[in-house]
C-alpha cells in the first residue's frame, strides 16, 4: 500500500503482525502497540513511539515527542502503482484481515449506513457498512474467509 | 464571612475561570458574562450564572461598560472584577462601577487615569524621584532635536507621543541619520495617530524588561512583591516570564522594589499593579517605563514564589480587609517560570490561527500549573486574544525550571490551530536564553527561528498508520457512541486489547 504525505510517498508493507514501512531510502519495521482515540503507541525499529493523530480533511495533525507536524494527505494515486480506481459502491478491505461477519446476500435492499459485514484485522473489527441506499449487487466474500488489502468485498449500486 | 456575597467577573478565558476559582474558594458566587462566541465557553460553565452581553465583538459585549454595570445589578451582585485587557484599565469604568455602588476590584478610578497618559506618568513619576529614560518631550526645530540627541549621547530613541505599537519609532545611531529619522518618524505618527509630536530618548540597547509586582490596601499599607523578568517578547507582546530575573543581584532588587513602591505610592496605588521598568543590563540601570493598573496575565509566576493568591487578596483588599505582611516578611522562594501557549504561527509573522481544538491535552506533574480557558472541541475564534493557556513550572531553581518547563511543553498537545509550543521550546534550549541574555528585541534580531522544513520520519509513519489503521472512507462507519459522526477513530472503538 502507498500512501503520500507532504509529498513524500511511503509504501506499507505488512509482514506479519508489523509493517515495513519505506519512504524513499529509509525503511523501518513497525508495530502497533496501542490505538486509541487520538493516539497511537508504535515500536518503530524497536524504539517506542507515541503519536498523537488527528485529522482534519486531508490535513493531519501528528505530535511525537512534543513536535507537531502538520501532514497533508495527498490523494494522488499515479504513483500509489497497483491501486485501481473503484466505483462508489464497490467496497474494499481497508487493511489485510478476516471477515468476521456478513449480514446480508446478493440481491438484498440495504440502506445507507446498514453495516453490511465485519473484517477483524489489527485486533480490530471494523465494519464495513453501506454508502448508500441500493441493492447488493455482489458478495465476494464468505464469513472466515481471508482478504487482502484493496480486495474487493461487496459491490452495492 | 466571605468578603462579598457575589462577583461579577467582567472577561474571559483563562482569567475568568482563574478568578471564578478564587471566588469559589472564599465562597463567593460567581456571575459570568459572555458574547455569542463563547455561549458553550468553559468560563461560563464553571460561573454560578452566566448573562449574555452581545456580540462577538468585543466593543458589542466585552467593552460594553453599560451593558455590563447592567448585568452586575440585575444579577445582585456586589462587585465586579474586571481581570486583564477589555476595560481593566478603563478609568471611567471603574468610576461607572463604583457610581452604580458596586466595588471596582481593582484600584482607584484616579489612580488608573493618572497612569494612563504616558506622558503624565513620566512627569509624576520624575517629581516622586522614580528614573525615568532620560528624553526630551515638546521639541519642536530640527536643532533641538540635534542639541537634545548630542546631549543624551547617541543612540537615541525617536518616538510617537501619542502612540504606541512601535509606530513611528526609529533608533538612530549617529547624527548624520537623525534628520531623515525624525522627518520619517514624524509622516508615520502623523499617518498612524493624526499627532506628529516627537520623543527622544536615550536608547537602551539589549535592554531588559523587568516589572515589580506592588500591592496595597486600602488602609496604606503597600509593598512590592518582586520582580518579573518578561524581556522574551515579540512586537511588545510578551511570551515567556520568570522569577526571580537572573539580572539581578540582592542589592538591584532592593532598589528597584523601592523605587517600585515610591511610583505606585505617587498615585494613591491600592490593590495588585505592575511597575514596568526598562533596565540596562551593561551599567545595571534601571529606568521607569509604565504603570500596569491591574492584574497582569503573568501573575502566577509571583503567586508561586510567594506562596500568595494574588487574586484571593485583590478581593479581599477591595471589600476592605488589610493586607497583613509588611515587606520584611516577604521572601521569593525557588524558581517559576511561565510559557504564555498562544494560538499563532511564528513561522508566519505570529499571525493569530483559528479552528476547532481537535485535541487538546495538557500536561500534569509536580510544580506544574495550567491556567486555561479552553477544552477539546472548542472553536478558537478570530475575535479574542489567541492565548488559550499558560503553563507555568515552579521548582528549586532556574536551571531545574527550565528542564521542567521543557518537559511539561512536549507533553502539552494542541491539534487544530498552530500553536507556538514548538517555538517556545525552542527559546528554552537557546544559550542566550539559559544564560539571561534575551533582551526585548531578541526575538526579532537575534533569534532565528523557523520550524523543521522536512516531517520527520517517525511522524510519517505515524501518519501513514494512523491512515492505515482507519477504514475507507466510503463506508461511513456510523458509531453510536462518538458524538462526531466524521471522527476517524470511530473505527477503532472495536478495538479488543
Amino acid at each position: 500500500m502507498k500512501l503520500n504525505f507532504n509529498n513524500h510517498t511511503l509504501e506499507l508493507t505488512p509482514i506479519g503482525k508489523s509493517y515495513r514501512v519505506a519512504v524513499g531510502e529509509k525503511t523501518a519495521l513497525v508495530e502497533i502497540l496501542r490505538a486509541e482515540n487520538g493516539r497511537l503507541d508504535l515500536l518503530i525499529d524497536g524504539k517506542r513511539i507515541i503519536a498523537y493523530i488527528s485529522f482534519d480533511n486531508t490535513k493531519r495533525w501528528v505530535t511525537i515527542n512534543g513536535q507537531t507536524s502538520i501532514l497533508t494527505k495527498s490523494s494522488d494515486t499515479r504513483k500509489s502503482g497497483g491501486s485501481h480506481v473503484h466505483t462508489a459502491g464497490e467496497l474494499t478491505a481497508p487493511m489485510p484481515g478476516q471477515i468476521r461477519a456478513v449480514h446480508v446476500r446478493e440481491g438484498d435492499a440495504v440502506s445507507k449506513g446498514q453495516t453490511l459485514l465485519i473484517l477483524e484485522a489489527m485486533k480490530m473489527e471494523i465494519r464495513i457498512q453501506s454508502p448508500m441506499d441500493g441493492v447488493v449487487k455482489s458478495l465476494a466474500v464468505k464469513q472466515g474467509q481471508t482478504v487482502e488489502r484493496e480486495q474487493t468485498l461487496i459491490t452495492v449500486e | 464571612m466571605p468578603p462579598f456575597s457575589k462577583i461579577l467577573i467582567a472577561n474571559r478565558g483563562e482569567i475568568a475561570i482563574r478568578i471564578i476559582r478564587a471566588c469559589k474558594e472564599l465562597g463567593i458566587k460567581t456571575v459570568a458574562v459572555y458574547s455569542d462566541a463563547d455561549k458553550n465557553a468553559l468560563h461560563v460553565q464553571q460561573a454560578d450564572e452566566a448573562v449574555h452581553i452581545g456580540a462577538a465583538s468585543p466593543k458589542e459585549s466585552y467593552l460594553n461598560v453599560e451593558v455590563l454595570i447592567r448585568a452586575a445589578l440585575a444579577s445582585q451582585a456586589d462587585a465586579i472584577h474586571p481581570g486583564y485587557g477589555f476595560l481593566s484599565e478603563n478609568a471611567s469604568f471603574a468610576a461607572a462601577v463604583e457610581s452604580a455602588n458596586l466595588t471596582f476590584i481593582g484600584p482607584s478610578a484616579d489612580s488608573i487615569r493618572a497612569m494612563g497618559d504616558k506622558a503624565e506618568s513620566k512627569l509624576r513619576m520624575k517629581e516622586a524621584g522614580v528614573p525615568t529614560i532620560p528624553g526630551y518631550e515638546g521639541l519642536e526645530s530640527m536643532d533641538d532635536f540635534k542639541q537634545a540627541a548630542k546631549e543624551l549621547g547617541y543612540p537615541v530613541l525617536i518616538k510617537a507621543a501619542a502612540g504606541g505599537g512601535g509606530k513611528g519609532m526609529r533608533v538612530v545611531e549617529e547624527e548624520a541619520d537623525l534628520t531623515e529619522a525624525i522627518l520619517g518618524s514624524r509622516r508615520e505618527a502623523l499617518h498612524a495617530f493624526g499627532d506628529d509630536r516627537l520623543l527622544i530618548e536615550k536608547y537602551i540597547p539589549d535592554a531588559h524588561h523587568i516589572e515589580f509586582q506592588v500591592f496595597g490596601d486600602k488602609h496604606g499599607n503597600l509593598i512590592h512583591l518582586f520582580e518579573r523578568e518578561c524581556s522574551v517578547q515579540r512586537r511588545h507582546q510578551k511570551i515567556i516570564e520568570e522569577t526571580p530575573s537572573p539580572l539581578l543581584t540582592p542589592e538591584l532588587r532592593k532598589q528597584m522594589g523601592e523605587a517600585a513602591v515610591k511610583a505606585a505610592q505617587a498615585v494613591g496605588y491600592y490593590n495588585a499593579g505592575t511597575i514596568e521598568f526598562i533596565f540596562d543590563p551593561q551599567l545595571s540601570t534601571f529606568y521607569f517605563l509604565e504603570m500596569n493598573t491591574r492584574l497582569q496575565v503573568e501573575h502566577p509566576v509571583t503567586e508561586l514564589t510567594t506562596g500568595l493568591d494574588l487574586v484571593q487578596w485583590q478581593i479581599r483588599v477591595a471589600a476592605g480587609e488589610r493586607f497583613p505582611y509588611s515587606q520584611e516578611q516577604l521572601t521569593q522562594r525557588g524558581h517559576a517560570i511561565e510559557c504564555r501557549v498562544y494560538a499563532e504561527d511564528p513561522a508566519n509573522g505570529f499571525l493569530p490561527s483559528t479552528g476547532k481544538l481537535l485535541q487538546y491535552i495538557e500536561p500534569r506533574g509536580p510544580g506544574i500549573r495550567v491556567d486555561s480557558g479552553v477544552r477539546a472541541g472548542d472553536e478558537v475564534t478570530h475575535f479574542y486574544d489567541p492565548l488559550l493557556a499558560k503553563l507555568i513550572v515552579y521548582g528549586e531553581s532556574r536551571e531545574l525550571v527550565i528542564r521542567k518547563a521543557q518537559a511539561a511543553l512536549r507533553d502539552f498537545i494542541v491539534h487544530g490551530v498552530v500553536t507556538n509550543i514548538d517555538f517556545m521550546q525552542a527559546v528554552l534550549a537557546h544559550p542566550d536564553f539559559v544564560s539571561g541574555r534575551v533582551s526585548t528585541r531578541w526575538v526579532e534580531n537575534t533569534f532565528d527561528w523557523k520550524p523543521p522544513s522536512a516531517p520527520s520520519f517517525e511522524s510519517l509513519v505515524a501518519a501513514a498508520l494512523a491512515d492505515f489503521t482507519i477504514v475507507n472512507r466510503q463506508s461511513k462507519i456510523e458509531n453510536r457512541n462518538e458524538h462526531d459522526p466524521y471522527s476517524p477513530w470511530k473505527t477503532l472503538n472495536g478495538f479488543r486489547n
